[in-house]
């Protein structure tokens, strides 16, 4: 069998990779010098890098509380998704009347986008009492219909002669999702993480309509105060995107392998 | 079991985070005494006696002064108790000129001893 070398898809894919990733090396570039965007010729290399930018951004704004805010919000954001996707994938891996008719409803409810819905959610937020709060922030990420999905995938692919054993135990409902399913869903876990921080962390216009208070701001409306109060100041504001965009990435590239696996899971099931 | 989870990637990450920040908030916290020396010299490399140095903060409008001192018989000043990460310094003779600079420092109040003195040079007119 004749084979292709190898060397011409790999040249391709590493000049798409490199395009992809010039963005990047250009904030990071300009957080280092703070080089202006309208500098012409640009410099490729950085010249004279240095880190005062990110200085500048952890004592011009208060960077620690904002971190602390999206990190709390995240955190409950991960275990509230965790929590609930599982039991609510579980249920929809079972038998029970009207089960199409929720698997519709759901992936009509995929197609409403969020703004559409924010008038009735802040109206129940205020009603619950959870304006201004972690809670409030984090309510209406606290349980999504793609990673419900991911969790339903990951259990169906779960050989059913294992429940049934458990079940002719006597093991209880709950006993199985945690003791069986989910150890056995790893992928479907970090998946979850992965996107629930994710959509979390970058999460604007929500806490934007329900937080007043400037202590309980999250970083993403750091980041637009920063733009609105400090205008001429590029090497900072990309240290900021910087700072911002780090802990995502870290938490995606330590979790990928799981989070690819469980994008797919179930996606060769007959 | 305790030597899979020590050897798991996100362990070590979170860990060494944790520990990064620990040995940085100890070092911060050993030399945040706001101390800022240096020396001041004139054109031919000779330290200025009787030199008033200022030492502030610059805003994009303004600079607020922390304090004043005079320099020794070898040009040397000395602050202390300043707690900025953006120092402006100012050094002043009538007859020698001035000398103005900037200065980045990673924390607030990081002692700092300038490696280059401050080099008066006469005022531009106008």
């Amino acid at each position: 069998m004749h084979r292709y070398p190898h060397w011409p898809l790999h040249l391709a894919l590493s000049a798409v990779c490199a395009a992809m990733l010039v963005p990047f090396y250009w904030v990071l570039k300009t957080s280092l010098t703070g080089e202006n965007i309208f500098t012409f010729p640009p410099s490729i290399l950085p010249e004279d890098p240095h880190l005062f930018f990110f200085v500048d951004v952890w004592y011009t704004i208060p960077f620690a509380s904002y971190l602390a805010n999206s990190l709390i919000v995240s955190i409950i954001v991960v275990a509230a998704n965790v929590f609930l996707n599982a039991m609510a994938g579980y249920a929809l891996t079972r038998d029970f009347v009207g089960k199409k008719a929720v698997i519709m409803l759901f992936l009509s409810c995929m197609m409403i986008p969020f703004q559409a819905t924010i008038i009735p959610a802040y109206l129940i937020t205020k009603e619950l009492g959870l304006l201004n709060s972690y809670m409030g922030m984090a309510l209406p990420l606290c349980s999504t219909i793609v990673c419900i999905f991911v969790f339903k995938a990951s259990f169906d692919a779960i050989p059913k002669s294992l429940i049934d054993a458990a079940r002719i135990d006597g093991v209880p409902d709950w006993m199985i999702i945690y003791r069986i399913m989910v150890p056995l869903s790893q992928s479907a876990i970090a998946t979850n993480v992965i996107l629930a921080f994710i959509w979390s962390w970058n999460n604007f216009l929500w806490p934007l309509v329900i937080i007043r208070d400037e202590a309980m701001q999250t970083l993403p409306l750091g980041l637009s105060r920063f733009l609105s109060v400090y205008e001429n100041t590029t090497g900072a504001l990309y240290a900021f995107c910087i700072m911002v965009l780090v802990p995502g990435l870290v938490i995606f590239l330590l979790s990928q392998k799981q989070f690819i696996a469980g994008l797919t899971s179930g996606a060769a099931k007959g | 079991m305790w030597w899979s989870i020590l050897r798991s990637r996100y362990t070590i990450t979170f860990g060494t985070i944790a520990i990064v920040s620990i040995l940085w908030n100890i070092y911060v916290v050993l030399n945040d005494d706001g101390k800022f020396s240096g020396r001041v010299v004139d054109m031919q490399g000779r330290p200025v006696a009787g030199a008033t140095v200022k030492l502030g903060k610059k805003s994009l409008v303004s600079i607020n002064f922390h304090g004043e001192e005079i320099t020794d018989a070898e040009g040397r000043f000395a602050f202390s108790g300043h707690a900025f990460y953006h120092v402006h310094i100012e050094a002043k003779k009538q007859g020698l000129g001035i000398s103005k600079s900037d200065h980045h420092l990673y924390f607030r109040g990081q002692n700092m001893a300038l490696s280059d003195p401050l080099r008066l040079r006469p005022e531009p007119k106008g």
